[in-house]
């Protein structure tokens, strides 16, 4: 594999690894709301939540362009900080992390609903504080869930296309495995489209075998 | 050369934007099917004029949607009209310095072992010429492109029953290369993108369809003087012996 290819992989795996740890701390959040809250909008936020495992992802990315662009709701925003999110890195981070949070939500969420409340009822009237119980007692026995919602959130980050070749575009600083195999093969180049191919599903592989593992053993 | 333009790259977009250096480096949204070309002839600009150029490559449809969201694109390169006049409309693109930059042709391929000799496009008609492949002659431009042709040239109806339609024009390529298509229609710059191809029939470009390449300086863009600089090395001398080279027709600005 040359130094370009090599590159390409890296960087994404790099890209997708940083946007599942960027979905967690919200991803878990909005799992725990939906698992064992109820409050208003709730419905709402559930749906919004799903919506872009529902939209086909160039749908996604253009409503993404639209509010983060310069001209956008949120991009004239920032830019008057001098921040500009679309044909960066950053933008790929951003679509992976909007793909990938339904899948980690989804997951995560099937967790905490496992995890019988009395527990928790039982620390509270120990005196626990409600962030205590849940570092304690919610989040570790939610465990399997949010760690299978990861890889999936991880997966999926590390598949992204759609939304990302619009708001990430395709430039040397930005090409993802999903939208360099689709450039090689556009082009006519298929070695390189091969490779890449290879590399993806063996990442891709290894993510799935290393969550089965842990899953088995218990975490 | 090239190494360095990549990580120039990455570290202006690990900033905040492109704007930290605003005269030294030129972004260019240019359609997929003239990428190599692009990159090409980017790298003798960037040669001769110490210029860096950054590709954003991609539909031409996806290309104008982000101009129209602002993208800080310097030049955009499109492969469709409909698409540059889409950003014109919105105000994306300085009028002026619109052009029209390159064609490309319609061929008929065949598999470079088929020993049959085509004499014309009438061969078509033939019996032994079974499947013929082309992009959907509803949806896909090449294969409307294809259909028009051979609607003008009153071959349609002798040949529409053995028209296999595909998704694009790579696809054609493989069928034709496979041995499942006798014949396909593709542009000229596609036969380089497979070795066991050859060119049967070149349609007259005035025969054909219009197709054409579109380029022009943005409005959005950082680096106006850079764009408009790289335009113009893109309609030189050097520059058209490289896309020739590629199989593209240079118009220098001209209609075919």
């Amino acid at each position: 594999m040359n130094s370009d290819l090599l590159r390409v992989v890296v960087f994404s795996v790099g890209m997708a690894t940083i946007a599942t740890i960027v979905m967690l701390p919200p991803g878990i959040a909005l799992a725990w709301l939906l698992a064992r809250r109820s409050f208003p909008g709730r419905t709402v936020v559930e749906t919004l939540v799903t919506l872009p495992l529902v939209l086909p992802p160039v749908a996604t990315g253009l409503i993404l362009l639209r509010l983060f662009g310069r001209r956008g709701f949120i991009g004239k925003w920032l830019d008057q900080f001098g921040i500009d999110l679309v044909f960066t890195w950053k933008a790929v981070i951003l679509a992976m992390v909007v793909m990938g949070l339904p899948l980690l939500v989804r997951a995560a969420r099937n967790g905490f609903e496992q995890v019988d409340p009395r527990y928790e009822q039982i620390a509270a009237t120990l005196g626990a504080t409600p962030i205590r119980v849940f570092f304690t007692i919610s989040l570790p026995l939610a465990g399997r869930g949010v760690v299978a919602g990861s890889v999936l959130g991880f997966s999926r980050a590390l598949g992204e296309f759609g939304a990302t070749v619009m708001i990430a575009g395709m430039l040397p600083g930005t090409r993802t495995l999903s939208t360099s195999i689709y450039a090689y093969t556009q082009t006519g180049q298929d070695a390189p489209a091969t490779v890449l191919l290879v590399a993806a599903a063996a990442v891709a592989f290894s993510a799935v075998y290393i969550s089965n593992r842990l899953s088995t053993t218990g975490v | 050369m090239y190494r360095s333009c990549i990580l120039v790259t990455l570290l202006v977009l690990g900033g905040c934007g492109r704007t930290q250096s605003p005269t030294t480096e030129v972004l260019v949204s240019a359609a997929i099917s003239i990428s190599e070309a692009m990159q090409h002839a980017a790298f003798e600009f960037e040669v001769a004029s110490g210029t860096t150029v950054t590709l954003n490559i991609g539909g031409s449809d996806t290309l104008a949607t982000q101009l129209i969201a602002g993208a800080n694109v310097d030049l955009f390169v499109s492969a469709d009209l409909r698409q540059m006049n889409r950003v014109e409309l919105d105000g994306g693109i300085l009028t002026a310095t619109k052009v029209n930059l390159l064609s490309n042709q319609l061929v008929l391929v065949t598999h470079g072992d088929n020993l049959r000799e085509f004499s014309g496009i009438g061969d078509l008609a033939d019996s032994n010429i079974r499947r013929v492949a082309m992009g959907d002659p509803d949806a896909v431009p090449a294969g409307v492109y294809a259909r028009q042709f051979l609607q003008v040239s009153g071959l349609w109806n002798a040949i529409r029953d053995k028209v296999v339609p595909m998704r694009n024009v790579r696809a054609v390529l493989a069928a034709v290369e496979a041995g499942n298509a006798d014949a396909g229609f593709v542009y000229r710059t596609d036969v380089r993108l497979a070795e066991s191809i050859e060119i049967a029939v070149a349609i007259p470009a005035g025969n054909g369809p219009e197709i054409l390449y579109v380029a022009a300086v943005t409005t959005n863009g950082p680096n106006e003087s850079g764009a408009r600089q790289l335009l113009d090395f893109l309609r030189s001398e050097a520059a058209t012996q490289i896309f020739e080279d590629y199989g593209f027709i240079v118009l220098n600005g001209g209609v075919p």
